[in-house]
């Protein structure tokens, strides 16, 4: 049999490990980087805001997290946080709630410092003048901010979030390791079943690749899409 | 009516760290009257500007305008910058919006005017500009004339008291300059009360009452146009309009 004969077979009848496994990252992805970009959007309050003690916590927060490998990260949340009390339930409903949520958690957590980065150098690319010229024709900071500076902010930061999606759907491939059934460990399933490595790795990368391309050519036509709407 | 100060400057100084940038200036300005600040660069001209509608907030001294302190507790300096119009060196028109909501966008928010009201007013000065085929254009696609002359509009739109101008014509290109202080020659006429940074010294001279040189943070020389361009007195002014004449 061929490579591309062996690839075939497994996907013909592994095909619900490998669709089971992407439906689980695109969940725990959208999850991550919508959880993340609530709280990342609060972290880059707290970090370009005048309260000094948030803003201190927050810039350690945003170094800590993206100075420190993911899978620490994630091996702190889901063997840590127990330890000290800090339990998800297990839902009947949806098997393996409790490591799914420990997944999302250390996902968010960590996308959370990479967007809060996002926000910031979109609103700091934003030229001073346009603040300047909000503020001297009476507008106030938050008026100035909602009218003038995010819409512009914006622009700069979609694309970078959409990097970060992208990012996020590649990098959730780790949460395989504390047994989420992600596409990865759909993938580990079938290697451990047939002892096909190649092919079912090439399977996996190949959905991954869909995954990201997908995202990224959504991306590119929304930022057209904004382009053409001003 | 012609004697009531509209803003008066007290004992005005700014420092940067430890770079006094502004030195005890006091000075006041007339309603109507249009005054130009030239000066060497670096010596403080646009934070002068900047301190009187406390876009630099002053390290000590007191700006009036109209009798209130704006640097007062409990002034709301929001309401004070809506009767006193910037215009800046690189225009600053909301890159977000075209024209039109660049013109009506403060009126409409912060003085509730209504948008056909907001909007029929702007057309009408984008007409005397000749500009009213521009009124969906965004910025990035007027010339740097039109976008300076539009700020005008835009600052004009919330019927200032004042105006104050840094550098308008600086980032220009030469042919556009004239275009634009044709609109604040108009602007002067009309008895708008200005207070102009430039560098455009046949300009300050035909259209000021008074001109002021601002040399290392003080007002070196305050005198009539007439008086400051032909019989200077500071020594400093007389070789810095040696350099630029
Ligand atoms: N935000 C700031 N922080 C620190 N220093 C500043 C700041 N703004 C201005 N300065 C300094 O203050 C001094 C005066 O600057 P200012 O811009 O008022 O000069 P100017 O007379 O307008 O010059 P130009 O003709 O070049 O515009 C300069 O030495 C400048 O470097
Ligand atoms: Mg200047």
């Amino acid at each position: 049999m061929s490579f591309f004969e062996q690839i075939l077979a497994l996907l013909v009848r592994y095909y619900p490990y490998f669709l089971d496994g992407v439906k689980n990252t695109l969940i725990i992805s959208a999850l991550s980087v919508v959880l993340g970009l609530f709280s990342g959007t609060l972290m880059a309050v707290m970090r370009m805001g005048r309260i000094k003690p948030l803003k201190w916590i927050a810039v350690a927060y945003i170094e800590f997290i993206r100075g420190t490998p993911l899978m620490v990260q994630l091996m702190f949340i889901f063997y840590g946080l127990p330890m000290i009390g800090i339990t998800f339930p297990d839902v009947s409903f949806i098997p393996n709630f409790s490591r799914f949520m420990a997944g999302v958690v250390a996902m968010s957590m960590n996308s959370c410092a990479y967007i809060a980065e996002v926000i910031r150098s979109g609103i700091q690319a934003v030229d001073v003048g346009q603040m300047e010229a909000a503020r001297s024709i009476g507008f106030k900071s938050g008026e100035s901010m909602r009218l003038v500076i995010l819409p512009q902010a914006v622009k700069n930061i979609l694309p970078a979030l959409g990097n970060e999606f992208v990012t996020v759907i590649k990098e959730s491939s780790i949460v395989s390791v504390i047994g989420i059934s992600d596409l990865m460990y759909g993938t580990n399933g079938v290697i451990a079943i047939t002892y096909r490595s190649l092919p079912a790795l090439a399977i996996a990368a190949i959905m991954y690749f869909i995954m990201t391309f997908i995202g990224s050519r959504l991306i590119a036509i929304l930022e057209k899409r904004m382009n053409h709407a001003r | 009516m012609q004697d009531k100060n509209i803003i008066q400057v007290r004992n005005l100084s700014k420092n940067f760290g430890h770079l006094e940038v502004l030195k005890d200036i006091s000075i006041d300005f007339k309603e109507k009257e249009v005054v130009s600040i030239i000066g060497p660069s670096g010596g403080g001209k646009s934070t002068f500007l900047r301190c009187l509608n406390l876009l630099e907030k002053p390290t000590s001294g007191s700006i009036l305008f109209d009798g209130t302190d704006l640097c007062a507790k409990g002034v709301d300096i929001n309401k004070q910058r809506e009767r006193i119009g910037m215009v800046f060196q690189h225009f600053n028109l909301f890159n977000n919006m075209n024209v039109m909501r660049n013109l009506t966008v403060a009126p409409v928010k912060i003085k509730k005017m209504e948008k056909e009201e907001a909007e029929a007013k702007a057309m009408d000065l984008l007409k005397r500009l000749g500009l009213e085929d521009k009124a969906d254009y965004y910025p990035s696609q007027l010339s740097g004339g039109q976008k300076q002359r539009i700020a005008i509009m835009r600052s004009l739109m919330m019927d200032p008291d004042v105006m104050l101008f840094d550098e308008p014509t600086s980032a220009l290109d030469p042919e556009m300059i004239g275009e634009v202080l044709d609109v604040m020659k108009q602007l002067a006429k009309s008895g708008m009360t200005m207070i102009i940074v430039t560098h455009e010294m046949r300009f300050a001279r035909e259209v000021s009452s008074r001109v002021l040189f601002l040399d290392g943070g003080k007002v070196d020389e305050d005198a009539t146009a007439k008086e400051f361009f032909t019989h200077p007195k500071s020594p400093r002014l007389i070789s810095f309009l040696d350099k630029v004449l």
